[in-house]
């Protein structure tokens, strides 16, 4: 009962923190905006099976290239398929690709940074010598290389994002855990006689942590669009399931024709996606930046 | 519920709201924007009056300035020099070709070794062959005397007797001759497969020529391994340029690619020379054809036009605005079906309509389930909609087809329309005899091309999916890769269903036949169907050894039978072909060889 | 340490980051499926045939040996003064000396980069110190608002829609290309036996005289180098602004209006030169990853440059060739974050190693 109780706490503890954010003046703002612009997308894409109007992978429910009107609000693209059933459905692979890339990032490049900096010494100085190898590779480069190595996929398209943003985990996790290590209270604990994992999980992660955030919501919002890009080269995943990225590549062809919705719209939703995540991340990094406090 | 559940609760109605609101809003601004734009285009045409008014204005005050009398002369010496200006900026761009294109030359200009369309394409207009086939020809059959005057063939067709054109001269003096011929075909037999350096045309001239002999300076014979009565459009075909032995080394490929001086093994004997070659990166950024001095038809008026210069861009889209700016003068292939019939209605484009001869087909791979039962192969046959998906992808700019030889062509007939389109009662009935119904559908990966090499290949999966599921008894996965990916899984024969397409290298129908049952598609239907393969081949073989139109006729017409009963490999659609230009752009031939002859186009008023 | 250990123990240090870079490119290309040699038949494919193109393309010696006979390529300094670049082996798909094809590609993507990162930079540094000076003013809000949205714009949703306004609609600029049909690129300066072209075809035409190709050759430029630097430009506002109101909190920035010193020189002279240092190295940053070749940019508009080379031979599984892209890319990215280092060391007193 009183574990329940104490989750609850952390919760409650949560979300007033959330909350307070409008207190915390234009930064505050920005993150409450993004993360309900977020949500918004989020929300419309889990409901998306209930709330089309049309199947959105069917082809000719209307004209083809229909403008908008009142019975296809978003008209339809050269395939006659309904544009806003399009828009509602597509956004799904999308955010598990980007969620995906995330998550993976964060699994090895968190534990990575961390290892690597605390141990510090030639162990951190070859990892990093690796990781920066890594870095200097062109990044879209090795997405198309990686996702045409394993075709197309929602797993290999977010293993090729991925691969490209370790890196950058890899440095700001590092480079906070130098700046940490060197502080009394870490010193303090190691005085105590604290285990290593102890002295990570109790006080340097917690310290860590904002950065993560920070940097996980910029990797999420380039997900996006690197997923649109990996698709207009047409690395995509099969046509068969709706996505906003191949309505660009589709509409961009069709553009030339005055066509200007089919690109419109899921352009507007990935540009939305892109910038939710982003507002968030900003928002958060001026608001954890001590520098900027008055 | 407390203060907390409650803001929640609303955060996410609002959320709910402004969203939608949004897309509402998004959708009413725009169709205001495009009612903006209508009363934009409205004052335009005011402005439009008005300067027309201003134009008579401005002659009534001329006529004044005249009858003030001596400023007139002068200004009429000026107008006579504009004119005379722009006359001969007319003439001189009267003289030029601009083409756009988003191809470009794959590998080499060698004609031993290339084999890509546009590569073929510059061979065309600065190389020569024995023969041609005439421009605007509907069959492919019709042949002219191109470096060969005269020609004839044994009664059984594997002796085959050329005479030379006399007084054709290569810039160093050297005359052509039988020797020149000769030496290009052992050159392009010789290639395969004993020179490190080299490696074949796709047209595999040893399996069909057994050697060359020089019969007199100007008289030359061909030994065939067997009889084979489209050799002439074999001898059209690009990959029987005559080289000058000179520069063509006999154990060597020319591969020095974007060097104009790579085209010196043919050159000078077509109706341009290749003037200029820039590619960066192995891919082509322009290049420009002269009039050839030495061409050898150079008392006709061919050229037309003194320069062509081909300018390369990245991909369809960017090519159609090209044409609508007018920064090019024509364009052939690449052009999108959507793209030309919206430039139908632009005053400032001509767009030109012609027999199309590339096609795509479905092929099942019969090694193992469910594949290898004929049944199953038939009933989704019969299931396939091929007018939806020429109406809906290609907006009827290509045409269903019903068998791999396509119309206008001799041995064309409707055999696949016995198995219906949409079928599904066929389809039905056929695959419960299988064992499939709708609790327990036939389900099969459906693997198409997705780096561009086929037209639309991604929205042609989705289309032909749809039509197969509709029969209800199909469940369909698509499956794509890349052109690389895609060949490899061709050959380890790991794709169920898979998509791919021809463009013919010498228009016969014994250039498409073999289709059914080539071995390079994988799909081991020579193996599963041993007996119906040799039947098919003995047709086959049959058809290539006789010149008798009919005889041909009904040869293909059983080996389609066949295939209709087999359904191993299964016609889709056959593409048309269109050109678009500007207006004053003339002599365009859009026939069923697929070549452009641009020494035939010229510009006029 | 000083400043001349520093330099070298980083020069140093760059060698074993390119030979892991050499070595994981080898391994992901032999990793990647699809047969270079099968991609040169359609039909014929014989097992002599075969054999005769793998000879041909070396891909009949062992891994290791195809290994070392790429790196010793690469340490093949004759062949380095005779051509002018470095032996990358010879293109698997066309047969040209990779080294050539890449060098003729790269001055596209130079002069692409050069031009937008200078965009990007103008616009970034300007907004952002407009916007620093107005902390929390709507100006603020507004200009972080549109690096914010600038940056989440996908690059090819923003070209094509410049193409269509400025291009098809306007007609005022070409839509793709270095330059239009019509003009032949410009030659550089050509006086008495001097001959200097750099590839970029904006200075060349200039060296040449010829005001006309100019314009033409920035005509082209504009469109692409507009895109990017827009989209770029993001990252510079929101850097700059950082860094400046960080530095305008400083004490020596307090002490300086203390001392009744007017605004303009307090921004310019003295709080912009200290918050110019990490924008510099952003800027050296971006422009190491836009010599990679700006793919999505370079598709739109039709820019021969090293992004559009390299998507083509991964189509091709142009091992070679990918390789010798990839590693040029690295050497690059690595020397200009050497410089920009290097620079940043030797500007920032209170750096010393």
């Amino acid at each position: 009962m009183s574990k329940i109780r104490s989750k609850l706490n952390v919760l409650k503890h949560f979300i007033s923190e959330f909350t307070s954010l409008t207190k915390r003046g234009p930064s505050g703002w920005m993150v409450i905006i993004g993360v309900i612009i977020v949500l918004a997308i989020v929300l419309m894409t889990l409901l998306s099976p209930w709330i089309s109007p049309h199947n959105p992978a069917a082809t000719n429910v209307g004209p083809i290239r229909a403008p908008p009107s009142a019975e296809f609000p978003l008209g339809t693209n050269h395939l006659g398929q309904d544009m806003l059933s399009r828009i509602l459905c597509g956004g799904s692979i999308m955010l598990q690709v980007s969620a995906l890339s995330v998550l993976v990032c964060f699994l090895i490049g968190v534990p990575l940074g961390l290892f690597s900096s605390y141990v510090g010494g030639n162990v951190d100085k070859v990892i990093s010598l690796i990781i920066d190898a890594v870095y200097a590779f062109p990044g879209l480069v090795i997405a198309i290389a990686i996702a045409a190595m394993l075709g197309p996929g929602v797993i290999n398209m977010a293993l090729s994002i991925a691969v490209v943003y370790i890196p950058s985990y890899f440095r700001i996790v590092r480079s906070q855990v130098l700046s940490i290590k060197e502080l009394s209270y870490v010193e303090a604990a190691k005085a105590i006689g604290a285990k290593w994992h102890t002295i990570l999980s109790r006080y340097i992660f917690p310290n860590v942590v904002p950065s993560i955030v920070v940097i996980a919501t910029i990797n999420f919002a380039d997900a996006v669009l690197t997923a649109a890009g990996l698709t207009f080269i047409g690395l995509g995943i099969s046509k068969a399931i709706p996505d906003w990225g191949w309505d660009l590549y589709d509409g961009w062809r069709y553009l030339s024709s005055g066509a200007w919705w089919i690109i419109t719209f899921p352009g507007l939703m990935i540009i939305l996606i892109a910038l939710g995540f982003t507002m968030i991340g900003e928002g958060l990094s001026e608001l954890l930046n001590p520098k900027l406090q008055h | 519920m407390n203060k907390i559940d409650l803001t929640i609760a609303v955060l996410v109605l609002i959320a709910i709201i402004i969203s939608s609101s949004t897309l509402v809003y998004t959708t009413t601004v725009m169709s205001n924007v495009s009612t903006l734009t209508s009363d934009v285009s409205t004052l335009t045409t005011s402005v439009g009056n008005l300067t027309s008014t201003i134009g008579t204005l401005t002659t009534i005050v001329g006529d004044l300035a005249e009858k003030v009398g001596g400023y007139s002369e002068a200004i009429a010496n000026l107008t006579a020099r504009l004119a005379a200006i722009e006359a001969a900026l007319a003439a001189r761009e009267k003289e030029t070709l601009i083409v756009g294109t988003t191809d470009s030359v794959e590998l080499t200009l060698d004609p031993a070794q290339a084999y890509d369309y546009f590569g073929w394409c510059i061979l065309q207009q600065i190389g020569g062959t024995l023969v041609a086939v005439k421009p605007g020809s509907t069959t492919g059959a019709d042949f002219v005397p191109e470096l060969a005057e005269s020609w004839n063939a044994s009664a059984d067709l594997d002796v085959w007797d050329f005479t030379l054109r006399q007084g054709i001269k290569f810039p160093d003096g050297t005359e052509f001759n039988a020797t020149h011929v000769k030496y290009s075909f052992d050159r392009a037999i010789g290639l395969i497969p004993s020179i490190p350096e080299g490696a074949p045309a796709g047209l595999g001239y040893d399996a069909i020529i057994n050697r060359t002999e020089v019969l007199g300076t100007y008289k030359v014979r061909f030994y065939l391994n067997f009889p084979f009565s489209p050799f002439l459009g074999i001898l059209a075909c690009r990959a029987s340029t005559i080289v000058n032995p000179k520069y063509a080394p006999m154990a060597q490929v020319n591969y020095t690619a974007g060097d104009p001086r790579a085209s010196t093994p043919v050159a000078f004997v077509g109706p341009y020379y290749l003037a200029k070659w820039d590619r960066v990166a192995g891919r082509d950024i322009e290049i420009r054809l002269d009039a050839n001095p030495y061409y050898w038809n150079a008392t006709s008026e061919y050229p037309k036009t003194e320069h062509v210069i081909f300018k390369f861009y990245s991909d369809p889209s960017t090519l159609r605005l090209a044409v609508e700016a007018g920064d090019v003068d024509m364009a052939f292939r690449h052009i999108s079906a959507t793209d030309v019939l919206d430039l139908q209605t632009n005053p400032n484009v001509k767009v030109w309509w012609g027999t199309g001869a590339f096609i795509q087909y479905l092929c099942f791979q019969e090694k193992y389930a469910p594949f290898n039962d004929t049944r199953v192969r038939v009933a989704v046959t019969a299931a396939l909609n091929r007018s939806a998906l020429c109406n809906t992808v290609f907006l009827g700019l290509a045409d269903p087809l019903y068998s791999i030889i396509p119309p206008g062509m001799l041995g064309h007939t409707e055999a696949f329309k016995k198995l219906g389109d949409a079928n599904y009662t066929l389809t039905r009935s056929l695959l419960a005899e299988a064992g499939y119904d709708e609790s327990n559908p036939l389900t099969f990966d459906l693997w198409y091309e997705s780096s561009g090499h086929y037209p639309s290949s991604a929205d042609q999966a989705v289309v032909i999916k749809e039509a197969l599921e509709a029969s209800g008894v199909i469940h369909v996965n698509l499956k794509s890769a890349d052109w690389a990916s895609y060949k490899k899984n061709r050959d380890d024969e790991i794709m169920q269903a898979y998509i791919y397409g021809w463009y013919p290298d010498y228009v016969d129908p014994d250039d498409y036949a073999f289709l059914y049952w080539a071995k390079w598609i994988h799909t081991n239907y020579d193996k599963v169907n041993p007996d119906k393969y040799n039947q098919q081949v003995d047709l086959y073989n049959q058809a290539r050894a006789t010149t008798n139109t009919t005889l041909r006729a009904e040869l293909y017409a059983q080996i389609d039978d066949i295939a209709v009963e087999m359904c191993s490999v299964v016609p889709l659609y056959v593409s048309s072909a269109w050109a678009v230009t500007k207006p004053n752009i003339y002599g365009i031939y859009l026939d069923i060889t697929q070549d452009m002859r641009y020494w035939l186009i010229y510009i006029g008023e | 340490m000083g400043l001349r250990s520093y330099i070298l123990t980083r020069i140093l240090l760059t060698i074993p980051t390119l030979l892991l870079l050499l070595s994981a490119v080898f391994i992901v290309m032999r990793v990647l499926p699809g047969d270079p040699v099968a991609l040169h038949f359609e039909k014929r494919a014989t097992p002599e045939t075969m054999e005769a193109m793998r000879r041909v393309l070396g891909m009949d010696k062992p891994l290791w040996m195809q290994y070392v006979d790429y790196l010793s390529g690469l340490v093949d300094i004759p062949y380095l003064f005779e051509h002018g670049y470095p032996n990358l082996g010879k293109s698997m798909q066309t047969f040209e000396d990779v080294g050539g094809q890449i060098f003729s590609a790269f001055p596209a993507t130079l002069e692409l980069a050069i031009y937008s990162t200078l965009i990007a930079t103008l616009i970034g540094i300007v907004l952002g110190v407009i916007s620093s000076k107005h902390y929390h003013s709507i100006i603020d809000h507004l200009i972080r608002g549109f690096g914010t949205v600038t940056y989440a714009i996908p690059i090819f949703f923003l070209g094509i829609i410049f193409q269509l306004i400025f291009g098809v609609y306007l007609r005022w600029l070409p839509t793709g290309l270095r330059l239009s049909p019509t003009v032949s690129p410009p030659t550089g300066l050509n006086i008495g036996g001097i001959h200097i072209a750099t590839g970029l075809y904006t200075i060349d035409s200039l060296l040449e005289g010829n005001i006309f190709k100019f314009f033409e050759c920035v005509k082209a430029l504009l469109l692409p180098s507009l895109t990017l630097g827009l989209i770029l430009s993001g990252i510079f506002i929101r850097l700059t602004r950082t860094n400046m109101l960080e530095t305008l909190r400083l004490d020596f920035v307090t002490a300086a209006k203390a001392r009744g010193l007017n605004e303009s020189t307090i921004t310019y002279g003295y709080a912009l030169r200290n918050a110019f240092l990490p924008v510099l190295t952003m800027m050296g940053m971006q422009f190491a990853i836009l010599l990679g070749g700006a793919i999505l940019t370079e598709t739109t508009f039709s820019w021969p440059g090293l992004g559009r080379y390299i998507v083509d031979r991964i189509n091709f599984r142009d091992y070679t060739a990918i390789q010798g892209a990839i590693v040029m890319f690295g050497l690059f990215v690595t020397l200009v974050s050497l410089a920009v280092d290097i620079l940043y060391a030797y500007l920032d007193p209170r750096i010393r190693y």
